[in-house]
């Protein structure tokens, strides 16, 4: 019983899946559609498909220099790669920008060349745009080897001709060798004459010198006795008078000093005797003036000498020394080679680049640039697909939408009401979803953040549309998602809401152009991730509204005739 | 109440090959309940989407409440109400907000719309569950909340596509009384069943349409009449009587039946003449075991008239 029941309930699951084409179309052809979208749009990416010149690199070269050669004739050896030469700069962001096949620009910057000769380390400027992030990285790996595969050929032409004059200088500096110890044993020799010629000449010196200080000490010393006898016999004749003078005043005070000491006991015995008299007592006589002759002594005294007799001491003449002759430089000195040192090269610098956005802003790329408005867009049309697709269907089969047209409501109305609340409802949505990616993921807003809601109005405008659309195409509640989901997701990855557009090849990316999910994309990278100016994406803007036209012009006529 | 207000003439409708309707004329009055019967399949609600100018037929000659829709669909629409046959509701709204979405749409203003509703919410029963969403009532509510719908705005024309069915008795009720209320206050209601004793309890006439075609029309007992059934009683004997023990009594016969059925059916004049059987049975001195009688009714009729049920019959 068990095995019967397991063998028909087995056989009958076929039987229903055979007649279910909702569930055949979701097993098989959706994921075969996906699968074929993806892998085109990714063949690029992974090298499934590699095709020459794949890359197209516009190089404005302001150095006109062996490098920029060097460069074009690399790249032209490249397979994947092809060049150009604009005028300018502005010339080559115009084509970055236009061409899907151009991710960067390079720009080799005046004197490039001779600072490489010079040694120095010389940049070429990479000129990225952000969008084609994964792109340029490819290429810049490549021109990464590029530069190192220059920088290392200079740098072995450099070493040959430098081991070429190493050589060439290692002989002369070895003739020199040769010829600076012969010099070395000269200069031997002379140092020893010189030392001799010097010993002789000093002990000569010292022979005269000897002499002639013996001949100064005694005339000198002859002198200084002369002079001091004639100033001994003055000074004797000026003193005589004053010595004399001195002993008769040494006479003088000796007898005086007597006479006073007679006339003090004199005095005082008379005083004795004369008791109270003694106030009568008539003064004391005078003393004896002193002889003349003491006056003399007073006299100021003036010590006449005879002037000492000057010593007239000549100095020797100095002794002439005999040098031994000195050797000519010239017969000394060998003639020396000269070293001619080569023009040699320098060591050449390395070549490298340095990395710069084309468009201003920001050259590394945050994914959440990328993936919040595309995801955004992606969930964008299935919200549609939910809001306008099934619930339209749920009307119609609930009899909802018979009932309000009865009771006076225009179908187009009740259509136009449906896509202006789910447009409102989208728009919402994306405005919320970017608000959490600037808040969570710190995704750029572009120049000026309004600029946004119009790529935001134009797709939500678009997908209402588009879930219009696929309400007629789908016509059953049951086949909405299946469909639907096709359509949203294929959407999304040829119109690069899942990745860059620059990956998809060029018939997918203009198959992509009867897409709006294509055009927002552009808009939203050129104001987020290329900072591009908000009248850069009027185009972009303008076209998925007109799309979004289309969509709800045929939308409106299937509906007006399916649902009425 | 003697105004016209669906007037229609020979009206015919395809689907590509297949007709649908095939020169239906018919004429409903001001205050007129007007059962549309028939199998399905018949045309029923292909009549009523041309009657609420939902569809348009391929020829025929249709006017409703007096304007024509080719020409005034829209002022027609303002005066009609119609109830789909499936629950024409928003399932994830309160009862009260989708009268009043409905209101709103006929042009009604805001706060009269919400007494408008709050007053049919009344009226249908469904007063206590005015805030759940319609998600959660049960399928007689539904059916009750689908039948104010179309009556917020008072219409001259109710239409009805079966709006009774997998309704619980006590709901069928409730749409009965609400139905007749509208025909009391002078709609016209035409009402699409396949439940004869539906159109046999509500309608003050009914219209039999089998195969896109009109049948008959007129009262229940004018239709039973057309279909010249009689009523019918079955006996079942313990004992037979003798035979002959019908002689004498008028307008009684015997039909024929499947042998081994044991039970003797007889066509009666008059529901009156059971009496008379059963005295006859007993003075015959045969025992009766069992006995029916059954009065003739639509469904009679209706076979009568095209030769088949007017339902599939029940699965065995």
């Amino acid at each position: 019983m068990m095995l019967r029941a397991v063998f028909l309930i087995f056989q009958n699951e076929f039987r229903l899946l055979s007649k279910d084409r909702v569930g055949l179309f979701m097993l098989l052809l959706a994921p075969v559609v996906i699968i074929v979208v993806a892998g085109f749009s990714l063949g690029n990416l992974y090298g499934a498909h590699p095709r020459p010149h794949a890359w197209l690199i516009p190089i404005v070269d302001r150095d006109h220099g062996p490098v920029a050669q060097t460069m074009m004739q690399a790249l032209a050896a490249e397979p994947s790669i092809t060049t150009n030469r604009p005028a300018n700069l502005a010339e080559a962001r115009r084509v970055v920008l236009r061409d899907a096949h151009a991710a960067i620009a390079i720009e080799i910057p005046d004197g490039v060349s001779n600072m490489l000769k010079a040694g120095q380390t010389a940049h070429l400027i990479i000129y990225v745009d952000p969008t084609k992030r994964i792109e340029a990285d490819a290429i810049e790996l490549r021109l990464t080897t590029l530069c190192e595969r220059i920088s290392a050929a200079a740098g072995a032409a450099a070493r040959v001709e430098i081991a070429a004059q190493g050589a060439a200088a290692q002989a002369q500096i070895d003739r020199m060798g040769q010829q600076m110890t012969a010099l070395k044993a000269r200069i031997e020799d002379y140092r020893q004459s010189v030392i001799s010629a010097k010993s002789a000449a000093e002990r000569n010196l010292k022979q005269q010198q000897n002499r002639q200080i013996a001949d100064l000490q005694a005339s000198t010393e002859a002198a200084v006795n002369r002079s001091m006898v004639a100033m001994r016999t003055a000074i004797a004749s000026q003193l005589e008078p004053r010595e004399r003078a001195i002993v008769a005043a040494t006479d003088y005070l000796h007898q005086l000093g007597i006479a006073r000491q007679q006339f003090q006991h004199w005095l005082l015995d008379l005083r004795e005797a004369a008791g109270s008299h003694a106030k009568d007592i008539p003064p004391a006589p005078q003393w004896p003036a002193p002889p003349a002759d003491l006056a003399l002594l007073s006299e100021p005294f003036t010590l006449s000498l005879p002037p000492p007799s000057i010593l007239n001491i000549t100095r020797p003449p100095l002794p002439s020394i005999a040098m031994p002759p000195l050797p000519s430089i010239n017969r000394l000195l060998p003639d020396l080679p000269t070293i001619k040192l080569l023009e040699g090269p320098a060591v050449p610098g390395q070549l490298g680049w340095s990395e710069r956005s084309l468009t201003g802003g920001d050259a590394r790329v945050n994914a959440f640039d990328q993936y919040v408005p595309g995801f955004g867009i992606t969930f964008l049309l299935i919200g549609m697909l939910m809001g306008i697709s099934l619930r339209l269907i749920e009307d119609r089969d609930w009899g909802t939408l018979q009932r309000l047209r009865v009771i006076g409501a225009p179908l187009t109305g009740m259509l136009i009401g449906k896509l202006l609340a789910r447009f409102l409802v989208g728009l919402a949505q994306l405005t919320i979803l970017f608000a959490i990616g600037w808040w969570l993921f710190d995704i750029s807003l572009g120049r000026n953040p309004m600029a946004l809601f119009l790529p935001a109005i134009a797709i939500s405008f678009a997908a209402a549309a588009f879930g219009l659309v696929i309400a007629c195409l789908a016509r059953t509640h049951d086949s909405v998602m299946p469909i639907g989901a096709v359509f949203a997701m294929t959407m999304s990855a040829i119109g690069g809401c899942w990745w860059p557009l620059s990956f998809e090849p060029s018939w997918l990316r203009a198959f992509g152009l009867w897409m709006p999910t294509t055009w927002t994309m552009q808009a939203f990278n050129d104001l987020m991730i290329r900072n591009l100016a908000p009248s850069d994406i009027l185009l972009a803007s303008a076209a998925t509204i007109g799309l979004g036209v289309l969509f709800a012009i045929i939308g409106l006529i299937g509906a007006s005739r399916l649902y009425s | 109440m003697d105004s016209l207000v669906v007037e229609a003439i020979g009206l015919r409708k395809s689907y590509g090959a297949r007709l649908v309707l095939d020169s239906v004329t018919l004429r409903i009055r001001a205050g007129e309940i007007v059962g549309l019967l028939g199998p399905n399949g018949a045309g029923k609600t292909t009549s009523l989407l041309i009657l609420a100018t939902l569809l348009r037929p391929d020829a025929g000659e249709l006017r409703i409440v007096g304007a024509d829709p080719r020409r005034s669909a829209a002022s027609i629409r303002r005066k009609l109400g119609f109830v789909p046959q499936s629950i024409a509701l928003f399932p994830s709204l309160s009862p009260l907000q989708n009268l009043e979405l409905f209101a709103r749409v006929h042009g009604i203003a805001k706060r009269p719309a919400r007494a408008v509703a709050t007053r049919m919410l009344e009226i249908v029963g469904l007063t206590e569950r005015a805030r759940d969403p319609v998600a959660i009532l049960s399928g007689g509510m539904k059916r009750r909340l689908n039948l104010a719908g179309a009556m917020v705005h008072s219409p001259e024309l109710l239409l009805l596509d079966e709006p009774t069915t997998g309704v619980d008795p006590q709901s069928r009720e409730r749409i009965f009384a609400t139905v007749r209320q509208a025909a009391a206050a002078g709609a016209a209601v035409i009402y699409s069943t396949h439940y004869m004793e539906e159109a046999e309890r509500l309608c003050d006439r009914v219209l039999l349409i089998d195969h896109g075609r009109l049948i008959a029309d007129g009262t229940v007992g004018e239709l039973i009449a057309l279909g010249g059934t009689q009523a019918r009683m079955e006996i079942a004997f313990q004992t037979e009587p003798p035979t002959g023990w019908l002689k004498g009594l008028r307008g009684i016969s015997k039909l024929p039946t499947q042998s081994g059925v044991g039970k003797t059916v007889l066509a009666l004049a008059s529901l009156n003449q059971a009496g008379e059987v059963l005295e006859r049975v007993h003075t015959s001195g045969a025992h009766v075991l069992e006995f029916s009688v059954y009065r003739p009714n639509l469904s009679d009729a209706f076979i009568a008239l095209t030769g088949h049920a007017l339902r599939d019959p029940e699965p065995q």
